[in-house]
């Protein structure tokens, strides 16, 4: 199809990214922090997590036109994800908290389950972004959901090594089966986006990303992580530290990529031309709208 | 209608004349004193032919009156070097004190005499704007009227931008200085570059637009695939250069493929010089007694004068006649049994060999593809056909062939028009409804009311007058009259108030330069030199040295805008008001370029829609100072009184006119024209004065469709359209060759090449190649680059060039960001979009950023309009260059009617890549 | 009921730019932002090259997917179809622009003026409430409204329709009710081949271009 302009995007910048970027990976953190292990570490693991999401939407604040009337955010709820995910976010919020200070594993499993749906209204947020075509396909919900996935159990991962706790097992088995889910849903989101006519400038930058978030965001992850599982103790910690880390950084690189670089409007074209007043057409029909009074009916096989 | 609801929202009526195309109507809403929007004057609704509707540069006036860059007062430059990197050390003065040192410097040449040692007149006056700002310079012309000999040929771009060969061979052929397809009813156009939706204003685009919508279909020949062609059937990448090929082998076509019935033969034998017998010297075979122009009656099979009753001529065969032909300096030659072979088949045999076969490697467009396209423009011209115009049948011919400046002006410009008039011809297209039609009349006489009809009067031989220059000996204008002497070397100028401009403007700078007309003495610069809207040091040719040049002038007064590359040399600049903010009735409708075709004329006022920005002050106003203070006061009332500014002041009919012995206001003067106006208007029904312009803004009167046609005119009075045979041209030719000759003048011999009755076809990229052997000892291989320029709407004519809201509404159109290049061509030379390019011609060179394009001949570059200013505020940051500075400025590239072109063979090379 | 739509005849359109300049002049829209605009399409390869000029802008969407993503309910549609944006509500968190598939929305951060310093006719169409905001094309909504309450007709009285239709100078675009039959713009896509752009993302634009070309 003959398609012009399919500029870059300019109305989103790092600061927009920026809420995916730490969003993504605070809200699945979130999800994780109740099986943290200790109440220390299931405390501090919540509270880096609404960190994580509180400078994410800080970032939203410092990009939007009007920040003092942000609360306006919450008018939309029946359409808007973006809505959707401010309430998400404070009912979160508000829910973790809570959690900790009246130390309730029930309220702060349902703000687990409020993180994972935080992270679900962010791919929803991209998805109806009609404008932007890598953003569309339904394909990149389960990625933003396996990359958030993936980079929370990446923390998690990270701060376990470094507080010198152990990973847990499980823990281990999550980042690495989080990051083989994030490589299928990434081939299916490539593949989406041939199929879609994305535009090729983002389809050439996936393309040249592909190799990296295979390798760095994948492969040596896995290897890193499942074999510190059967490492020795002096080798484990760093090299989950290290699995930990490329899996993280594979998903903010992608995301912040996927924001700023490879999205690319849809552009402009032309159409297949159609014949006979629209409101006529037999197609209102489909739609629902019958054809209007007073209107010639199209006859099947009138269109070119 | 200029309405004020509770005091605060006013809409006032006006006109734009940013261009060549005005004036067009329109309303100015002003809000609280200040202007905010420009909107269509829709009271013109059905009148105007588009509707009232503005093109986009009128939009961009509201911005014009409040850019911060403009100058409100007077200046005075205090550093007396000039130069481009010379600050000239402006200093605010009052109105007075430029006035008064203005009018000194003026007094001084009244009183030691009005010309120089040279016969030049010490006193020059420059625009530019194909001149039409002269018509908009409120009372200023009759300040000049009153003055006296007056240098107009200091050109500003005038014959090297214009369609120079059409105005005067169009005027000559069928009273059209512009011509047009008769757009409203034409079906098949075939354009030879003609960029008609971005020069022809807001009545060209509705009518084009309009047209193609009932089916018209427009063949666009042109090397860029211009925004013209983009709505073209068709575009043929023609190689630049080589259209009079092309024409030349329609012409072969129609002639020599087509039984002569299918062609119209009783257009051809009644209504042109095509039965006209030639003899053995190339002039009319003439009766004996009368001297006129024999053709062969095949009725009586018997030679007879053309204007004999009840005949019918022969277009072919040889006939055997007993004649005299009259040949240049009255030559005489008696024939007795002569052979006289009539114009038709001259022009047969002219192009026997410029087959489609022959013109397609020259033209490098398939010989196939022309004999389509002329095979095509026979079948659409419907000959035979009839049509009701108000009432009357006339010949119904719905074709034309248009022809975009660069194709009208320069070497070859001659070729082309005549090949495109004899092809409207040979269809019998010409003047017709559906064909080709003369826009308006300049240069004949009485052709100033934008109604053409007045100026079919009668001449010699059966065809139309037309004010030749003497070239005979005893009235030849031997000692020219201005710098550029266009009464001496271009017969075909005419002598009236547009003459000057249809000179050679570049001859002008070349002489003062010392590189042209040798046996005359270097011109003096004029004492005094006025510029007004225009600015040679970017829109001519050579323009660094043009700068060099005017840097010697001794006083320059320019009515500024904004500072400008040409200001910048000036002594004096008078603060200009604006298009929004002057007083002026102008003439409205009838007939005029491009397309103004209306049925309807009239009037239209431009009056000030807000007070005026700083110290600016009306053109009328100054001309009347400046009249006062040189005591012309007198001479120039009466001249207003004339009719300079627009109408007689006094008829039968009426007496408005202004007492001599006063200096009379801005608003007298403009209220006694508007009376007259409206006397003239309402056939003397009303009187009103500006008052009544200022509250409707234009008042109008049926004006016949009929007039839109010359054909009626011409049966009426028994006239013959001067084609194919140019004997006249011929004979004036040899004359001024005589002539020349005689006085030791021998420079201008390339020139007369143009005098052929039939113009020969000639190689023009050979020509340059020579061109560039003998002027710059160079191979023209090692510039394989045509440079090539075209109009963009958005700017041209506009004075407009400084405003951000112009520049960014026309960025979205392609070309006005750099160099537009053929995309194959630039990558297989390692260039990529938006590098940076240096174009080289042998005289110049500059830069831009390449843009890599389809729609363009791989052996073509493009620089749309004309940039590279280094001044002008807002617009020298404009990163678009302009081949002004490359074009080479020489008389070995001036045509016989002193036109060049603006276009050059360069190379290029990349010298930045893309950030 | 009444549904206002825009028809834009590419058959006409010449790529001017007046309706860019009348509607930014009547819209007092600041440097860059251009609610309507005309792009240059260049396709094809020399010598076989085509150009075309096509008006864009809000495309005023039966199914608008800003409305949809707008958190704020800033963005609206009026039952006459018309979709607006509440600049008094709105966040500018520009999800809209990147929602839209026509580019139609702006966004404008601080105050911007053609030569740095604003002018007087500047000043007179400034309206703060437009920074940090979105902006796009409303079908100039208040000549509409205006026109209709003094009894014209949009689309074929100026002082009720948009700007942008009485300025061109092609007659390219037209205005008005498509859900009467017998409206100009009813009647001219009735009698011509148009085509919707993007048809396949579901939008329905209230935005049609007449054609005889199919290029896809």
């Amino acid at each position: 199809m003959i398609r012009f302009a399919r500029t870059l995007q300019r109305h989103w910048d790092w600061r927009a990214a920026g809420n995916f970027v730490f969003g993504g990976t605070g809200g699945m953190l979130l999800a994780l922090a109740p099986f943290a292990g200790s109440d220390t570490a299931a405390m501090l693991a919540t509270l880096a997590a609404l960190a994580l999401v509180g400078t994410g939407l800080l970032c939203v604040w410092l990009e939007i036109g009007r920040p003092w009337r942000a609360l306006n955010v919450f008018r939309h709820p029946q359409r808007s994800w973006m809505t959707r995910e401010a309430f998400v976010a404070t009912v979160a919020f508000v829910l973790a908290l809570s959690g900790l200070v009246l130390r309730s594993p029930a309220l702060s499993w349902i703000a687990a389950a409020f993180g994972v749906a935080f992270v679900y209204c962010q791919g929803r947020i991209l998805m109806a972004s009609r404008g932007v075509p890598s953003w569309r396909p339904k394909e990149v919900v389960p990625l933003v959901l396996s990359t958030g996935l993936s980079e929370g159990s990446a923390v998690l991962v990270a701060a376990l090594v470094l507080q010198a706790d152990g990973v847990p097992t499980w823990l281990a088995w999550l980042l690495a089966a989080a990051v083989l889910a994030r490589a299928f849903a990434w081939a299916r989101y490539r593949a989406a986006l041939v199929r879609d006519d994305a535009p090729a400038a983002a389809i050439a930058l996936m393309q040249r990303m592909h190799p990296w978030l295979l390798a760095g965001g994948t492969a040596v992850p896995l290897v890193s992580v499942v074999g510190a599982l059967f490492a020795p103790a002096d080798v484990a910690p760093p090299a989950a530290f290290f699995g930990a880390i490329c899996a993280l950084l594979a998903g903010w690189w992608f995301k912040f990529v996927l924001v700023t670089r490879a999205s690319q409007l849809q552009g402009y074209a032309f159409g297949k031309l159609r014949s006979g007043h629209p409101l006529a057409r037999s197609r209102t029909a489909k739609q629902g709208r019958p054809g209007a009074a007073g209107f010639p009916e199209v006859l099947p096989g009138d269109n070119r | 209608m200029a309405r004020t609801t509770e005091g605060t929202v006013r809409k006032v009526p006006t006109y734009c004349y940013q261009c060549t195309n005005g004036p067009d109507l329109l309303e100015v809403e002003v809000v609280d004193g200040v202007a905010t929007k420009v909107t269509p004057n829709f009271h013109a609704c059905g009148v105007h032919p588009a509707d009232g509707k503005i093109c986009v540069k009128p939009y961009g006036l509201v911005q014009k009156i409040y850019n911060p860059h403009r100058l409100s007062k007077p200046l005075k430059r205090t550093n007396p070097r000039k130069g481009r990197d010379e600050d000239p050390g402006w200093v605010e003065i009052t109105w007075d004190e430029a006035l008064d040192t203005i009018a000194q410097k003026l007094n001084r040449i009244r009183d030691e005499g009005l010309v120089d040692g040279n016969g030049d007149p010490k006193f020059a006056f420059t625009t530019g704007g194909a001149g039409t700002p002269m018509m908009f310079m409120g009372a200023f012309p009759a300040f000049f009227a009153a003055w006296g000999p007056l240098d107009m040929s200091l050109g500003a771009g005038g014959t090297v931008k214009c369609k120079h060969t059409e105005h005067l061979y169009g005027e000559l052929w069928h009273r059209g200085f512009t011509v047009c397809p008769d757009t409203p009813l034409v079906e098949y156009v075939v354009s030879f570059g003609l960029n008609i939706d971005t020069s022809g204003g807001v009545t060209s685009v509705r009518r084009g637009a309009d047209a193609r919508v009932r089916g018209m279909k427009r063949i666009q020949i042109e090397p860029h695939l211009s925004v013209t062609g983009a709505q073209a059937k068709e575009w043929i990448p023609l190689r630049p250069k080589t259209d009079p090929a092309f024409l030349f082998a329609m012409i072969h076509v129609l002639v020599h493929e087509h039984a002569i019935d299918e062609l119209d033969v009783p257009f051809l034998k009644h209504r042109t010089a095509s039965p006209y017998l030639i003899g053995p010297h190339g002039f009319y075979l003439r009766d004996p007694d009368s001297r006129k122009p024999l053709v062969w009656d095949l009725r009586a099979s018997r030679a007879v004068p053309y204007d004999t009753p009840d005949i019918d001529p022969a277009l072919t065969g040889s006939y055997a006649v007993e004649a005299v032909e009259v040949g240049a300096d009255e030559e005489l030659w008696r024939h007795e049994g002569v052979a006289g072979v009539p114009a038709h088949a001259h022009l047969m045999a002219h192009v026997a060999t410029h087959t489609p076969e022959w013109a397609a490697p020259i033209c490098d467009v398939p010989a196939e593809t022309i004999r389509r396209i002329a095979n095509e423009f026979l079948s659409h011209a419907r000959v035979g056909e009839t049509i009701e115009v108000a009432g009357r049948t006339l010949p119904f011919r719905p074709v034309a062939v248009t022809l975009g400046k660069s194709i009208s002006n320069g070497w070859g410009s001659y070729e082309c028009v005549w090949a495109r008039t004899v092809l409207m011809v040979l269809v019998g297209g010409l003047e017709v409804p559906g064909g080709l039609l003369g826009t308006t009349v300049l240069l004949s006489q009485g052709g100033m009311d934008h109604d053409r009809m007045g100026t079919v009067t009668p001449g010699p031989d059966g065809f139309l007058d037309y004010p030749f220059h003497p070239t005979d000996r005893e009235n030849w204008v031997a000692k020219p009259t201005v710098r550029h002497a266009y009464s001496t070397l271009i017969p075909g100028t005419g002598d009236g108030p547009y003459a000057q401009a249809v000179g050679s403007s570049s001859l002008t700078w070349l002489r003062f330069q010392g590189r042209a007309a040798p046996s005359w003495p270097v011109p003096n610069p004029p004492e005094v030199w006025f510029v007004y809207r225009c600015n040679p040091l970017l829109s001519f040719s050579e323009t660094t040295r043009l700068g060099e040049t005017i840097a010697r002038f001794p006083f320059m007064v320019a009515f500024a805008y904004t500072h400008d590359e040409t200001n910048h040399f000036a002594d004096i600049l008078l603060p200009d008001r604006t298009d929004l903010e002057g007083t002026q009735l102008v003439r409205l409708g009838g007939t005029r370029y491009e397309e103004q075709f209306w049925e309807a004329r009239g009037w239209a006022l431009r009056q000030p829609v807000v007070e005026p920005q700083g110290d600016t002050r009306e053109f009328t106003w100054i001309a009347a100072e400046l009249a006062r203070r040189t005591g012309l006061q007198s001479e120039f009332n009466a001249m207003i009184n004339a009719g300079v500014c627009g109408l007689p002041l006094k008829t039968e009919q009426y007496d408005f006119s202004l007492p001599l012995d006063a200096q009379h206001s801005v608003e007298e003067i403009w209220d006694a024209v508007c009376r007259a106006a409206s006397v003239d208007v309402t056939d003397g029904e009303a009187s009103d004065g500006l008052d009544w312009f200022k509250e409707h803004g234009f008042r109008v009167k049926p004006f016949s469709r009929l007039n839109w046609y010359l054909y009626p005119r011409m049966v009426e009075l028994d006239r013959r359209f001067e084609l194919p045979y140019q004997e006249r041209v011929l004979r004036i030719g040899q004359q001024l060759a005589n002539r020349l000759h005689e006085n030791d003048i021998d420079w201008w011999d390339l020139q007369l090449h143009d005098y052929e009755a039939f113009p020969q076809w000639k190689d023009l990229n050979a020509l340059w190649s020579d061109v560039y052997r003998r002027n710059f000892d160079v191979d023209i291989g090692e510039f394989p680059f045509w440079l090539l320029t075209a109009r963009s709407m958005q700017y041209a004519w506009g004075g407009n060039v400084g405003l951000q809201l112009i520049r960014e509404v026309a960025d979205n159109v392609a070309g006005h960001s750099g160099i537009m290049i053929n995309a194959g061509k630039a990558r297989s030379m390692g260039i990529d979009e938006g590098d940076t390019i240096e174009v080289t011609s042998p005289v110049g060179q500059t830069r831009g950023r390449a843009l890599l394009r389809q729609g363009v001949r791989p052996d073509v570059i493009v620089m749309i309009g004309q940039f590279g200013h280094w001044k002008t505020p807002f617009a020298k940051d404009i990163p678009m260059p302009s081949l002004n500075d490359l074009v080479p400025m020489t008389t070995d590239l001036i045509d016989g009617t002193g036109s060049s072109i603006d276009a050059v063979r360069v190379r290029i090379r990349m010298v930045e890549r893309a950030k | 009921m009444t549904r206002y739509a825009m028809v834009a005849d590419l058959r006409r359109c010449v790529g001017c730019q007046t309706c860019t300049a009348a509607c930014k002049l009547t819209n007092s829209t600041p440097p860059g932002v251009q609610w309507r605009k005309v792009l240059d399409v260049e396709m094809g390869e020399y010598p076989n090259a085509e150009r075309v000029f096509v008006p864009v802008g809000c495309q005023h969407c039966s199914d608008p997917p800003c409305l949809d993503v707008c958190p704020s309910t800033a963005t609206r549609k009026r039952d006459d179809g018309i979709v607006t944006i509440d600049y008094d509500i709105c966040i500018g968190c520009a999800y809209c622009a990147v929602a839209c598939p026509y580019q139609a929305r702006y966004k404008v951060e601080k105050p911007a003026f053609a030569y740095g310093k604003s002018t007087p006719q500047e000043d007179a169409g400034f309206d703060e409430a437009r920074i940090g905001v979105a902006q796009k094309c409303n079908f100039c909504v208040d000549r509409i409204d205006d026109g209709k309450a003094k009894g014209l007709t949009p689309g074929v009285d100026p002082d009720a329709s948009p700007a942008c239709v009485n300025s061109c100078i092609a007659n390219a675009l037209s205005f008005g009710d498509i859900e009467d039959p017998d409206s100009n713009v009813s009647q001219l896509l009735a009698e011509n081949q148009w085509f919707q752009m993007h048809e396949e993302l579901g939008t329905d634009p209230g935005f049609y271009y007449l054609w005889d070309k199919e290029k896809l």
